[in-house]
């Protein structure tokens, strides 16, 4: 998967490419507008992330040109800048998302996985399996190693969401948001403890833990047979 | 063009009703002594005339010889009249005596003649350049049937009543002038104390808000406007108190994480370390940022609020259905530290944007948890106070908030518990976005506590069912 960053901020642009590299992505990272506007126009990317604010040419007329050459790339957008004509404009020019400064690393690898993930063709599966643990979604129901786990409503949603982003990191604004239907920021531990409670049904009883705190990100399902 | 819509000053305010009443008045007097004047001249005249005519009528009255004896006697008949002419004639014109050259023949025959004297048949004749009044009266002897006309000169008077009239105009232009020079003085002097108020209002600078203007100084006039200024002073400078303190409290929140991170990064890097007390840093580090972040962001959706640019969307919610995925969202937290929760009163509908709504409703029933008691309950109630307006209350348990604590729950950074450290707080905006949204989404935001329990009430827009 082929990334590409414009971003003139120095710092950001380094942990971005460094961090999404560690993320597995092929990084690009242009340094300014007119090399990232040659880049876009002249090679091929899956998810462009673009500043909006850069010293020669904006983000706005990148993705301007970008859409008039008809490269229906998707986009996500950067900003310091966090006004509703900001984020309307960046949208009706066509980009497809758009993060507020200061934003978390994990939102944005979060958000570059669902922009990838809406570009192909995705198999929504009724029988979710990850090493011993079965997920029936049409039947609800959920087994481990053969045994039946019983889980309340928005459980199932929580091991489901978990399951079907297996291996990605998330975070707690993104699971309150896709379980709960809470789109905003929060500061209480509401997730933390769900996290718990999903975790001693699903994980206490066995020896490999599926469920994973990465610490200060958020929360990822994977079966690593060695993780304490 | 652009057509100001000042309206007129004062100054011209006065000035114009004060000319239209004197311009009034002065009219009315005029007349007044105009008519008077000509009146008293018709009395003189009139008595004039009867003397004269009766004088006439005596001599015609007496037996005389001749002609000649007639005539001399009627030119005798009146002395000591100026001005005054006579002449009489038989009824079919024939001239008997004139007694000057002015013949009023014609306009004695003319005339409709009285039987003696009879006020209101004195008539005006002008011949020539000019005027008489004149008396015609019928006088029948036993000789002969005359008719007397007698005439008097009024040029005199209409000369003098002109001149008057004249002089009182210019009298009375002058008087109009003085007046409202005199009343545009009074006015310029009147309006003195409201330019010495403006004067003290220009002094009024930030850092001396607190100079008020003295109301027992003014006019009695000027008293409610005084006093309706120095009021907007008073809430002006409360705010602007609490605005200077704020930016302090920011400084000072700010403060706070910035020396840890600051303190152990530098700690940290001060000899090598083992990778695990790195990470160990890094995540400190990382919680304190994340804290300042969540700072900076509620600060600037306050700003935003503060500045009209967060527009709600006008949605209508039913108040079970929210309350319940809101239950949804805290159970798991509300189980863990052993509270229940209970939805009370009707499913109304009202008016609020969604997620403004549930932001509101999270950080209440956030703050709600922190201060229930293990065990205890919080209950969300929905009431219609009014026919157009729902009351939605997180009621709980807990201890009582002392009342000179109330009124400034909803201030940013304002804590009543000034030991309660912040992180189990969060940054203290939680209840100043809660006001901020319900003001945004045009509903107000009430506390009441006592002994047993703390209630926050949002009153929002009631919906019509449909």
């Amino acid at each position: 998967m082929r990334l590409l960053i414009v971003e003139d901020e120095l710092k950001t642009g380094n942990y971005l490419k460094q961090g999404l590299t560690e993320a597995g992505f092929q990084v690009s990272l242009a340094r300014n507008g007119l090399d990232g506007h040659h880049l876009a126009m002249t090679e091929l990317f899956d998810v462009i992330i673009l500043d909006v604010m850069l010293p020669d040419v904006s983000g706005w007329r990148i993705l301007q040109s970008l859409r008039e050459a008809k490269k229906q790339t998707p986009v996500l957008f950067l900003s310091a800048r966090d006004s509703v004509d900001d984020r309307v404009k960046g949208l009706e020019l066509g980009a497809d998302d758009y993060l507020i400064k200061p934003f978390a690393f994990s939102e944005v690898l979060a958000r570059v996985r669902t922009l990838l993930r809406r570009g192909g063709t995705q198999k929504v599966e009724d029988v979710l399996k990850i090493a011993d643990l079965e997920m029936n979604i049409p039947k609800r129901k959920v087994q481990r190693a053969g045994q039946r786990i019983t889980l309340s409503n928005k459980e199932f949603s929580l091991l489901e969401l978990l399951l079907r982003r297996e291996g990605e990191v998330l975070p707690r604004s993104l699971i309150a948001s896709q379980v709960w239907d809470m789109n905003f920021d929060s500061d209480t531990n509401v997730i933390d403890v769900a996290i718990r409670r999903l975790r001693s049904k699903v994980d206490d009883d066995f020896t490999v833990k599926l469920i994973h705190t990465v610490r200060g990100m958020g929360y990822k399902l994977e079966a690593m047979p060695n993780a304490s | 063009m652009r057509v100001s819509t000042r309206p007129l000053s004062l100054t011209m305010r006065v000035l114009l009703f004060v000319a239209i009443t004197i311009i009034g008045c002065f009219t009315f007097v005029a007349s007044l002594i105009n008519s008077s004047i000509e009146h008293h001249f018709l009395q003189q005249d009139s008595g004039e005339l009867q003397v004269i005519t009766q004088s006439v009528e005596s001599v015609l009255s007496q037996p005389f010889q001749s002609q000649k004896q007639l005539e001399n006697a009627l030119s005798i008949a009146v002395v000591g009249h100026h001005g005054v002419y006579y002449q009489v004639n038989t009824l079919e014109g024939e001239l008997v005596y004139q007694s000057s050259h002015n013949d009023f023949t014609e306009l004695a025959m003319r005339a409709k003649a009285s039987q003696g004297f009879k006020k209101e048949n004195i008539i005006t004749w002008h011949t020539g350049s000019k005027a008489y009044r004149a008396l015609v009266s019928e006088l029948e002897t036993s000789k002969q049937h005359y008719k007397i006309a007698v005439a008097i000169d009024m040029s005199f008077h209409l000369r003098f009543l002109t001149q008057f009239k004249q002089s009182l105009w210019v009298i009375m232009l002058g008087s109009a002038v003085l007046v409202l020079l005199v009343a545009w003085i009074a006015i310029h002097q009147g309006l003195n104390p409201l330019r010495g108020l403006t004067q003290k209002m220009l002094d009024i600078q930030t850092n001396k808000m607190d100079v008020r203007l003295d109301h027992n100084n003014v006019p009695v006039e000027l008293e409610n406007m005084v006093q309706s200024f120095n009021v907007m002073l008073d809430r002006l400078q409360s705010e602007f108190i609490r605005l200077s303190n704020f930016s302090s409290d920011i400084a000072h929140e700010l403060r706070t994480p910035l020396t840890n991170i600051i303190t152990q990064t530098q700690v940290g890097l001060s000899k090598s370390r083992a990778v695990v007390d790195y990470q160990e840093l890094l995540f400190s580090n990382l919680e304190e940022l994340e804290r300042l972040t969540k700072m900076v962001n509620d600060m600037l959706w306050l700003a935003k609020t503060q500045n009209g640019l967060i527009k709600p969307k006008q949605q209508i919610l039913q108040s079970h259905d929210e309350i319940a995925s809101l239950f949804d969202y805290f159970d798991a937290l509300a189980e863990e530290v052993g509270i229940c929760f209970k939805t009370e009163g009707e499913n109304l509908r009202f008016y609020c944007d969604q997620l403004h709504f549930r932001q509101l409703l999270s950080n209440l029933l956030s703050n709600a948890i922190r201060y229930t008691p293990k065990g205890a309950s919080i209950s969300v109630k929905s009431e219609k106070v009014s026919a157009d307006t729902v009351c939605i209350s997180v009621v709980n348990p807990g201890e009582k908030i002392p009342a000179e604590h109330l009124p400034y729950l909803f201030d940013r950074f304002y804590r009543p518990d000034k030991s309660r450290q912040k992180h189990s707080d969060g940054v203290g905006l939680g209840l100043a976005i809660v006001k901020a949204l319900a003001e945004a989404n045009d509903g107000a935001i009430k506390v009441y506590s006592d002994e047993h329990e703390t209630c926050f009430s949002v009153y929002l827009k009631s919906a019509k069912l449909t």
